[in-house]
């Protein structure tokens, strides 16, 4: 986060010409065709699309689940297709902070010790893990609850907990895939508010999501539709149906 | 991820569901169990065995007079000229390797003290006989050379004849009866235990010379000696001494070179020999019943596991998302396959040894439990999680994350 805010000549993400095909039996798919884009360090992006538009598709690739069919996607300048499996372990650990709809959290597992998840997968190993975390769990709130396991959480202190996960590793991108679709209306707004204040200190977050209300928390929004990229634009104040 | 962080993954898992864990290493800690108490009474007895063997004394050689061919009949044992005082000397001059010879008779007797009377075996024997058999007694003395040749009336009673005769009381100086000639005791041995089937302390040991005028009765030579032990120096090699011995023997009694012995030389290591080929066969089965049981309750493991891995697909989607790499999926179930292995190899280690403890105290078997056997049972059960855990951990490893996530 050291590098945070400052204009990088490198993109943290970067799409060229990025085409994701799939083949289901005789049939084609195109998930994705030929969709270029830049996220630069800081940034806040929300990725929004209907249902089989490809921005789950889009989503993988950024989180370096999944690798294009032709075109590029470079996260901190490593172009992700040119990396094995293990290779794309190492980068998503190192680089990428997943928040899930349904949290993900290891049931029967305190909240510490949940957040330091990420670090037991780390190379090098980090001698101060639990002191990563901890600062971690009080940055998202949770200072008094380390100890608790997720069914002892209410679902806002669940996924808060997963936020802190994600931040352990110090990644580059924190990449949350609908984060409040399994919350309430007021709590959706405590864990997009913490979305708001980690990338006011300077984190990038990237939400793909399908609510316009929680998309226009973000500063930029990308909207996908049939595989291709149809709208990229700055998000100022609330957008309602008409402008989208 | 390091073993330890494994090791306490793994539990945590395992802990999730105790009860499918233990009923999952059923199959191990019953063929471990069982492999424990077969191999318990299979050692306790063979060390049983050993012990007896040993108690006759492996590096001990027997001499008997042989048979002898008469016009061209067999004659039975013992047919052939008697063994003599003469045969003695001349082993113990000219063999090499003796630690000592001794000449014995045997002959049943009846043994009287007061009212009480208890028919037991007689050893006339020279005085050596006490180093050859290795035998220490309880209280009193043995005889020496000298009073053995001389006639003197000594007996040394064995545990069992002591106990008959005199209980609890101290038999040492007391005059016995042996067929109605009066022995003074002198010594009383300590117990030796069975063997063969026979008691060994049901014995009176005489001086030789003493026993071979007043109690064997009509004998062939007036030097004739029943058999001659002789104990072999640990130094020099059984079966050397036992040729040289059948060298001078032959000489002695002029047995033409190409003619058969009229005497028999025998050693214990053909009661060593047979044993081994007894404890093969147990080692062999124990082995097979292992392999089987161990191989049935793999197959119980591996299947659990696979259950497990498929319960858990979000989960290893979710350590794949955040980092984890295919080895560190294959390494964290294959822990848990051998942690729940290992603890059944354990839990059936405890189980069999505590049923061969029962069985020894129900019904007084002798059981040993040798360390070899549970290493190799621990070693064994921790194999068989490798082995059966390798396939459902490497499908779990091999999970696409995308997809994995997705699983519900």
């Amino acid at each position: 986060m050291t590098a945070a805010g400052i204009a990088s000549p490198v993109p943290v993400v970067a799409a060229r010409n990025l085409c994701k095909t799939y083949q289901l039996g005789e049939q084609s798919v195109h998930a994705l065709r030929e969709v270029s884009f830049d996220i630069q360090r800081g940034e806040f992006v929300a990725i929004m699309g209907p249902s089989g538009s490809g921005k789950s598709t889009l989503m993988n690739m950024i989180g370096a689940l999944d690798v294009p069919s032709s075109g590029q996607l470079l996260i901190d300048g490593t172009d992700i297709g040119t990396l094995d499996r293990d290779q794309l372990a190492a980068l998503r650990n190192h680089t990428i902070g997943f928040v899930f709809q349904q949290f993900n959290l290891l049931a029967r597992t305190s909240a510490l010790d949940n957040v330091k998840l990420p670090l037991t997968y780390s190379r090098p190993r980090r001698a101060d893990a639990t002191d990563i975390a901890r600062s971690c769990l009080e940055k998202v709130g949770l200072g008094a609850r380390m100890d608790h396991v997720p069914s002892q959480l209410s679902g806002g202190q669940q996924q808060r907990v997963a936020i802190a996960r994600a931040l352990v590793n110090s990644p580059s991108i924190i990449l949350a895939d609908e984060p409040t679709g399994a919350l309430d209306s007021a709590t959706s707004l405590e864990i997009l508010q913490l979305f708001e204040s980690l990338n006011a200190q300077g984190m990038t977050v990237i939400m793909v999501t399908h609510e316009l209300d929680v998309a226009s928390h973000a500063r930029r929004l990308l909207r996908v539709k049939d595989g291709r990229l149809v709208e990229d634009r700055a998000v100022t104040g609330a957008l309602t149906e008409h402008q989208s | 991820m390091t073993l330890a962080e494994f090791i306490a993954t793994a539990m945590v898992a395992l802990r999730r569901n105790v009860l499918r864990s233990v009923l999952t290493t059923l199959g191990i800690i019953i063929g471990v169990g069982s492999v424990i108490v077969m191999s318990a009474i299979g050692s306790g007895a063979s060390k049983q065995i050993d012990a007896q063997i040993a108690s006759l004394g492996t590096n001990q050689l027997t001499i008997f007079p042989g048979s002898m061919n008469v016009g061209g009949r067999q004659g039975g044992a013992g047919s052939a000229p008697p063994l003599t005082e003469k045969d003695l000397r001349a082993i113990r001059e000219n063999v090499t390797g003796i630690d000592a010879a001794a000449g014995n008779m045997n002959s049943g007797a009846t043994v009287v003290v007061g009212n009480v009377n208890w028919v037991t075996q007689i050893n006339g024997s020279s005085a050596e006989v006490q180093t050859v058999r290795d035998w220490p007694l309880k209280s009193g003395r043995f005889y020496d050379a000298l009073e053995a040749s001389s006639g003197r009336k000594l007996a040394v009673l064995g545990s069992t004849v002591a106990r008959e005769l005199f209980g609890e009381a101290d038999p040492l100086g007391t005059m016995v009866r042996i067929n109605n000639v009066p022995f003074q005791v002198i010594g009383v041995l300590s117990e030796k235990g069975q063997a063969g089937g026979r008691d060994q302390d049901d014995v009176v040991i005489l001086p030789l010379s003493t026993a071979r005028s007043r109690l064997m009765g009509r004998v062939r030579v007036p030097d004739e000696i029943g058999q001659i032990l002789v104990k072999v120096d640990d130094r020099y090699e059984l079966s050397e001494v036992q040729a040289d011995i059948e060298r001078v023997l032959r000489q002695r009694r002029r047995i033409a070179p190409n003619a058969t012995d009229n005497f028999m030389v025998r050693n214990f290591a053909e009661f060593l020999a047979t044993r081994n080929a007894t404890t093969r066969t147990l080692g062999l089965l124990l082995a097979s019943t292992a392999a089987i049981s161990l191989i049935v309750g793999g197959i119980g493991i591996m299947n659990i596991m696979l259950v497990s891995v498929t319960e858990r697909t979000r989960e290893i989607g979710l350590r794949m998302a955040i980092g984890a790499s295919g080895s560190d999926i294959l390494g964290q179930f294959l822990t848990e396959a051998v942690l729940l292995c290992m603890a059944g190899g354990f839990l059936g280690l405890v189980l069999g040894a505590g049923i061969a403890i029962v069985i020894s105290t129900l019904f007084a078997w002798p059981v040993y439990i040798s360390p070899g056997v549970v290493l190799m049972a621990i070693m064994a059960s921790a194999s068989v999680g490798v082995i059966f855990g390798f396939v459902p951990a490497r499908r779990a490893s091999q999970l696409n994350p995308i997809e994995a996530l997705r699983y519900e």
